[in-house]
């Protein structure tokens, strides 16, 4: 298993960047009822339920962090959604050190589904009224549908952004 | 030794964290964020030309096919368009003379008198509670934070962000977006209540006189026509009286129009989320107001205001009973289309630092 700092620097860096520019460009330019499809967040969920919810919610911030940086949002507003997304899809591990596809999955949506609408939520907190509303119940379903159609991708990505690796077994000989 | 931590100790780091960059954030200047903003911009640069240049041809390709016939039907409607278009400009293009004159002649500033530079929107928000756009013009091009930008049809929003070459536009339908604004009101005088929307009682709107706080008025001189007399030949299409001369008596008409009142009421239009319409609120909303469905909303101007004077921002679509209060919501529908931008326009106009 890689150190953290190693693998988010050497690994996830690069991986965001091409995930931020597919963001910036493709997703925010066709869009699926208005609702822009959040990649990066998808890798941020992924992260947590390849690698464990410490390691995804680092991995988290950090994809945040640069999410800010190049889209302009205030600057750990989208790191800290991204970090608790990465931090709840995370708890898969906690159930099975060796989740299933189908459990992954099902832990990347409902991670997503946290990052997507913790971002409102800290905009309220912070002030910036107007985003809490109807339109959520839109945003949330595609988001986290998009992010669940992603996971097979994003989960091995994402558990090798963050520096681990899957556990093998090995049967033991009688 | 990150990954070491505890759970709950990995949270609290990151909450505080993430709370103490978004103070820093918002504070009113920052350099050390803004420098390390531009920097990332570069990096990312490279990688969005490389995203865009395989994605366009894939997206533009099967766009052309899956969309052959609206584009044709589409195309040909917007010839149509144009055609009908064309008698209407030459009349707008004389009423705009006009008006150029009056705004010389009276020593009035208006966004006509402020230079503007055209650039391309190249960019959305990719953040689903965001409403921004990118453009291809920055400090270099002379715009700074706080301009307005229109399109052909409107005020799309204002910028919040300048680099060098680019800058990114808060649009009108953003929540955090506020500009002072005008409807201009045509009040023909006796006939107030015939043009009130129904959802709204009349009883507002007569109650007062329209010199009120909140609206002023201009009274239209009363015209007087008089007819001149003259004398007409017809020739009887039946054949039954050829080349019959028919003279009438000499007579003069006087004929007064109704009297027209211009009322100018001010308030604040705010944005709702994307697609939304915008809440235009007066600035006193304790008085009646003359505004109704169909009038036009455009910037106020003004010391404190974001943009000059006559940037139209759209059209009032609906009005409802306010619980509580006797003046009503007014929804207001942009004129320009925000899910098509293209090409926009920076007016060089620098507001007030209190209205940015």
């Amino acid at each position: 298993m890689r150190s953290l700092p190693f693998a988010l620097f050497t690994r996830l860096i690069p991986v965001a960047l091409v995930l931020l520019a597919i963001q910036r460009t493709v997703c925010a330019t066709y869009r699926i009822d208005g609702v822009v499809v959040q990649v990066v967040l998808a890798l941020a969920a992924g992260a947590g339920a390849g690698a464990g919810s410490e390691r995804g919610a680092f991995a988290g911030f950090a994809l945040g962090m640069m999410y800010d940086l190049g889209v302009g949002t205030p600057l750990g507003l989208t790191a800290l959604a991204y970090g608790l997304a990465g931090l709840t899809s995370g708890y898969v591990i906690s159930i099975t050190p060796d989740p299933q596809w189908w459990l992954a999955a099902g832990f990347v949506a409902i991670g997503s589904a946290v990052g997507e609408i913790a971002i409102p939520a800290v905009k309220f907190l912070t002030g910036q009224e107007g985003w809490l509303n109807n339109r959520l119940l839109v945003v949330i379903p595609v988001v986290t549908a998009a992010a669940t159609l992603l996971s097979p991708l994003m989960v091995p990505l994402g558990r090798w952004c963050a520096g681990a690796k899957r556990r093998t077994w090995r049967a033991i000989p009688e | 030794m990150l990954s070491s931590l505890s759970r709950r100790r990995v949270v609290v780091l990151l909450v505080l964290t993430s709370l103490l960059l978004i103070t820093l954030d918002r504070r009113s200047s920052n350099s050390v964020i803004d420098k390390a903003r531009q920097a990332f911009a570069v990096i990312l640069r490279p990688f969005d030309i490389a995203a865009e240049a395989v994605s366009k041809p894939i997206a533009n390709a099967w766009y052309g096919i899956s969309n052959y016939s609206n584009l044709k039907s589409e195309n040909e409607a917007l010839h149509d368009q144009v055609e009908h278009q064309k008698g209407a400009e030459i009349e707008a293009q004389t009423a705009i003379t006009k008006f150029y004159e009056l705004l010389k002649l009276y020593h009035l500033t208006s966004v006509h008198s402020y230079k503007s530079v055209i650039a391309q929107v190249v960019g959305a928000a990719p953040s689903n509670f965001q409403n921004t756009v990118e453009i291809t013009v920055g400090t270099r091009a002379g715009v700074a934070v706080g301009m307005p930008v229109t399109d052909g049809a409107g005020l799309i929003g204002k910028v919040t962000k300048v680099y060098p070459d680019r800058s990114v536009v808060l649009l009108i339908t953003d929540p955090q977006f506020s500009v002072q604004a005008q409807v201009l009101s045509r009040v023909d005088v006796g006939t107030t209540a015939d043009s009130t929307p129904s959802s709204v009682p009349n009883t507002a709107l007569s109650g007062r006189p329209l010199d009120s706080t909140t609206s002023t008025s201009t009274t239209i001189p009363t015209t007087t026509t008089t007819m001149s007399s003259k004398t007409t030949t017809t020739t009887n299409p039946f054949g039954a009286a050829p080349d019959q001369t028919t003279s009438s008596t000499s007579t003069t008409t006087t004929s007064t129009l109704p009297e027209v009142l211009v009322a100018r009421e001010t308030g604040n239009i705010d944005g709702q989320s994307a697609g939304r319409p915008l809440l235009f609120s007066l600035l006193d909303d304790t008085a009646f107001t003359t505004v109704k469905i169909g009038d036009i909303v455009e910037t106020a101007g003004g010391t404190k205001s974001l943009a000059p004077q006559g940037i139209p921002i759209g059209t009032i679509t609906a009005m409802r009973q306010r619980l509580g209060s006797r003046t009503p919501i007014v929804e207001v529908e942009p004129n320009a289309s925000l899910t098509q931008l293209n090409f926009v326009s920076v007016v060089l106009y620098v507001p007030n630092q209190a209205a940015i």
